[in-house]
């Protein structure tokens, strides 16, 4: 569990964090997102003390990071950069064990630990294992950014951007990639990006900053569903996400009040059209209650055929 | 021009090979050095910016300051030799290697800085196997830069005794002996090439063999320095001389006849080993033992006398010997017979044309001849002006000319009267006549061998041995044996030895 409390950081008199104030669970995928320059990557470069804050403590299982011993404690983070940040004079399997090296692990424990680590992130062991970095393509460094990040079995891992730089073919294989290790391991990932779509494809839990202050945070369907704020709703963009909420139907001109009899339930996860489609599938009849309105099955016929008549923003 | 550089090369080959060899291990020795002090400096003050941009502006101040003046400076503190030059050149060296180290090490990619911290590296680790490595081009380029500096300033060893390529450049300057000075020149721009093409081949290698190697030629340099400390003859004697052949001729036969009178003494030569009172200096300081040098110049140039230096030479040689004796307890052996003092010489044909047998008969015939003098002799006052006053007489024209150039002027009829060193092989050479000095205006030289009160007394065999020479050699087998050996340039050792046996002084 990692908690912040009153973290503020100041540099050269400005804010860079303003009082901010989270908890990240163990086991968690948590995504920091918020336009450049709001602060997320200092607040996630708090966790491994890159950045001291000026005020406030950062705690990782009840430990504040400034009692810990500096070294020990970084060898036990893993950490992606936004380049990949492999040194160009060392190999692959160089580059991998970095940190392995430093914990002193016996040589063939780290190379079977190395090999292990590469086929999950799909790059062959016995083709690139003695590659230098600038025989990589940027998709393949990244590959290896993760390898080395993930190699000392951490409990934590911080990704500061890791996919920013990369192609959108190569991103989404990697977010792919991400998305598999971690339901097949059990680490902590903190993850930064600046892409609202990333953020929610990745996301268990997501946290907005904006000009250093935390807007808000919680599950993306959630916040997608209630913005807190006019600025998280236009950074979402919810209206032209491609996501389509019931609020939307509504919004549309559909639905009807309450009647007296009807047996309506309220949806219990993302609040959109494909979760409601899916539950009218099993029972076309159900009916669903938003915001004190009733929504049929026709309700969503007429929206889903409308939507085939305006222009998109798409 | 190429036939006499092979040919002096053929006749010099094992001595020039030595030199090229003390250039390489003078050279190398100052860039280990530097680079065993310039590297960990700039590792310390990377993280103080500050003063790493002072220690930065130290070293570009240090590189202004003339090599020449560095090794004046050193001479008090760390004598001559080596040990000075070696110094001078890693004073030298320093700069392009801390600048290219410090830099190197500045400008790593931040991203990297931060992976490796963020990574939880040790500092060793961040150091060695990243900061260094990233680094390594610019430290090499660094080290490149400064080995064809120091190959090249190294020439400059030869002027405090350091020995090497810049012996020959000197030799040849001095001598002009053109063969000698390309040579050296040549030499040396070779030998900087080859050192900085084998510095990027050795740029492919890996930092840990580079390590590894400059390790291996450590030991096995500090093995050999100890080996040949330990290995030093206990009973060796250094004799040196001044440039120039007749220094030369003389110290072989200084060897040869200690050699004769005691076969345990070990004789080392230091030929070309440098001027007068950096001779006299190291004399002082027992880095050498002997040197031949003349009365005149002990009077004029160190001992420093006020009276006007007699001219009697037996006078002479006697205020000379006391006053090394009261001043620097120094044992001043008899002279020999002939002198090397200043004279005036002209053509055969314009002595026979004019009549002119003595300096007194320029009076006569003066302002219808033309001269051309030493820059040094020109304006001395026991030069060209004194001897203008005491002679009373004037010349058509005066110039200042090179010492060797003006030999080559007066035999081409250029001008028509110059000074000279009585025992100039070009006085042979050119069959010129030398004008007496009727009225011994210039001082008396005569050579002699010098040593400290303390070597004498200790030395016994030593002083037998030079003695020997005392009143032998006249001006004339003097001139012989120069000319054999600067015109003809045969080799010293063998002149020396041949008027030793034939003068029945080697047995």
């Amino acid at each position: 569990m990692i908690e912040f409390t009153n973290v503020t950081k100041k540099f050269d008199g400005q804010f860079a964090l303003k009082d901010l104030n989270l908890t990240i669970d163990d086991g968690e995928l948590f995504v920091l997102v918020g336009p450049s320059g709001s602060g997320k990557t200092t607040l996630l470069k708090t966790i491994n003390r890159l950045v001291v804050p000026t005020s406030g403590t950062v705690k990782i299982d009840g430990e504040d990071v400034a009692d810990s011993h500096l070294q020990k404690l970084r060898r036990h983070i893993g950490y992606v950069l936004q380049t990949g940040a492999l040194f160009p004079n060392m190999t692959v399997e160089q580059n991998a064990t970095i940190q392995l090296d430093n914990l002193g692990w016996p040589a063939q424990k780290k190379h079977d630990r190395v090999v292990e680590l590469m086929s999950k992130v799909n790059l062959d062991p016995d083709q690139f294992l003695n590659r230098m970095p600038d025989e990589l393509s940027g998709g393949e460094a990244q590959r290896v950014g993760i390898v080395r990040a993930l190699a000392a079995r951490p409990k934590l891992v911080l990704m500061d951007e890791p996919f920013s730089a990369l192609d959108p073919v190569s991103r989404r294989q990697l977010q792919k990639i991400i998305l598999n290790l971690h339901q097949q391991i059990d680490t902590t990932i903190v993850f930064v990006t600046h892409d609202m779509h990333e953020a929610f494809l990745l996301a268990d839990r997501l946290a907005v900053i904006h000009n250093g202050v935390l807007l808000q945070e919680g599950e993306p369907d959630y916040l997608m569903a209630n913005p807190a704020d006019e600025f998280v709703k236009r950074f979402f963009d919810v209206d032209n996400s491609g996501t389509r909420l019931l609020k939307q139907v509504l919004n549309a001109g559909l639905g009807r009040p309450v009647g007296k009899d009807d047996q309506a339930i309220t949806l219990q996860n993302s609040q959109t059209v494909y979760e409601w489609a899916g539950l009218l599938e099993k029972n076309p009849s159900q009916l669903i209650l938003v915001d004190g309105a009733i929504l049929t099955q026709s309700d969503l016929i007429s929206y889903v055929a409308d939507l085939g008549k305006e222009p998109t923003n798409d | 021009m190429i036939d006499e550089v092979v040919a002096y090369v053929d006749k010099n080959a094992a001595a020039i090979m030595q030199a090229l060899w003390q250039h390489i291990e003078i050279s190398l020795i100052a860039i280990l050095i530097t680079i065993v002090i310039a590297i960990p400096l700039a590792i310390g003050l990377v993280n103080r910016p500050k003063i790493g941009e002072i220690i930065s502006q130290i070293a570009g101040v240090i590189q202004t300051i003339p090599s020449l003046a560095v090794l004046g400076i050193l001479i008090p503190f760390v004598g001559i030799g080596t040990v000075p030059a070696i110094i001078a050149l890693v004073l030298y060296a320093i700069m392009p290697i801390f600048q290219n180290t410090y830099a190197g090490l500045t400008h790593i990619d931040p991203v990297l800085l931060e992976a490796a911290d963020a990574l939880g590296v040790t500092k060793r680790f961040k150091l060695f196997r990243i900061e260094l490595p990233l680094a390594m081009p610019m430290i090499l380029s660094g080290i490149r830069i400064a080995t064809v500096l120091v190959i090249g300033t190294a020439t400059l060893a030869a002027l405090i005794g350091g020995g090497g390529l810049g012996t020959y450049i000197l030799l040849g300057i001095q001598t002009n002996n053109n063969a000698a000075l390309i040579v050296g020149a040549v030499l040396s721009a070779i030998l900087a090439l080859v050192a900085s093409w084998l510095i990027k081949v050795l740029s492919q290698f890996s930092f840990k063999k580079l390590g590894i190697g400059v390790l291996v030629v450590l030991i096995l340099g500090g093995a050999g320095l100890g080996w040949s400390l330990f290995n030093k003859p206990s009973q060796t004697i250094t004799i040196a001389g001044k440039m120039g052949g007749e220094p030369e001729i003389l110290i072989n036969m200084y060897k040869d006849l200690v050699k004769q009178e005691s076969l345990q003494t070990k004789v080392q030569l230091k030929p070309n080993f440098g001027g007068t009172s950096f001779l006299f200096k190291a004399l002082q300081s027992d880095q050498i033992d002997v040197y031949p040098e003349f009365t005149g110049t002990v009077l004029q140039s160190l001992v420093h006398s006020p009276k006007k230096v007699n001219s009697e030479p037996q006078l002479a040689y006697r205020d000379a010997k006391n006053a090394l004796s009261q001043k620097f307890h120094m044992r001043y052996l008899k002279p020999m017979a002939y002198q090397n003092g200043y004279a005036i010489t002209v053509r055969q044909s314009t002595a026979k044309k004019y009549h002119l047998r003595t300096i007194a008969d320029l009076q006569r015939v003066g302002s219808q001849l033309t001269g051309a003098f030493d820059p040094d002799f020109y304006q001395q006052s026991d030069g060209y002006p004194g001897l203008r006053k005491a002679y009373h007489f004037q010349l058509k024209s005066v110039r200042t000319m090179e010492p060797s150039l003006r030999y080559v002027a007066l035999a081409d009829g250029r001008v028509d009267v110059t000074d000279a060193y009585t025992t100039d092989p070009q006085i042979r050479e050119y069959h010129l006549v030398v004008l007496k000095d009727s009225k011994q205006f210039f001082p008396p030289y005569q050579g002699a061998p010098l040593m400290t009160d303390q070597f004498a007394k200790t030395h016994p065999q030593v002083v037998r041995a030079l003695s020997r020479l005392a009143g032998k050699i006249t001006t004339r087998d003097m001139q012989e044996m120069n000319y054999q050996v600067t015109v003809k340039h045969r080799s010293a050792a063998a002149v020396a030895k041949q008027y030793l046996q034939q003068h029945h002084l080697l047995k």
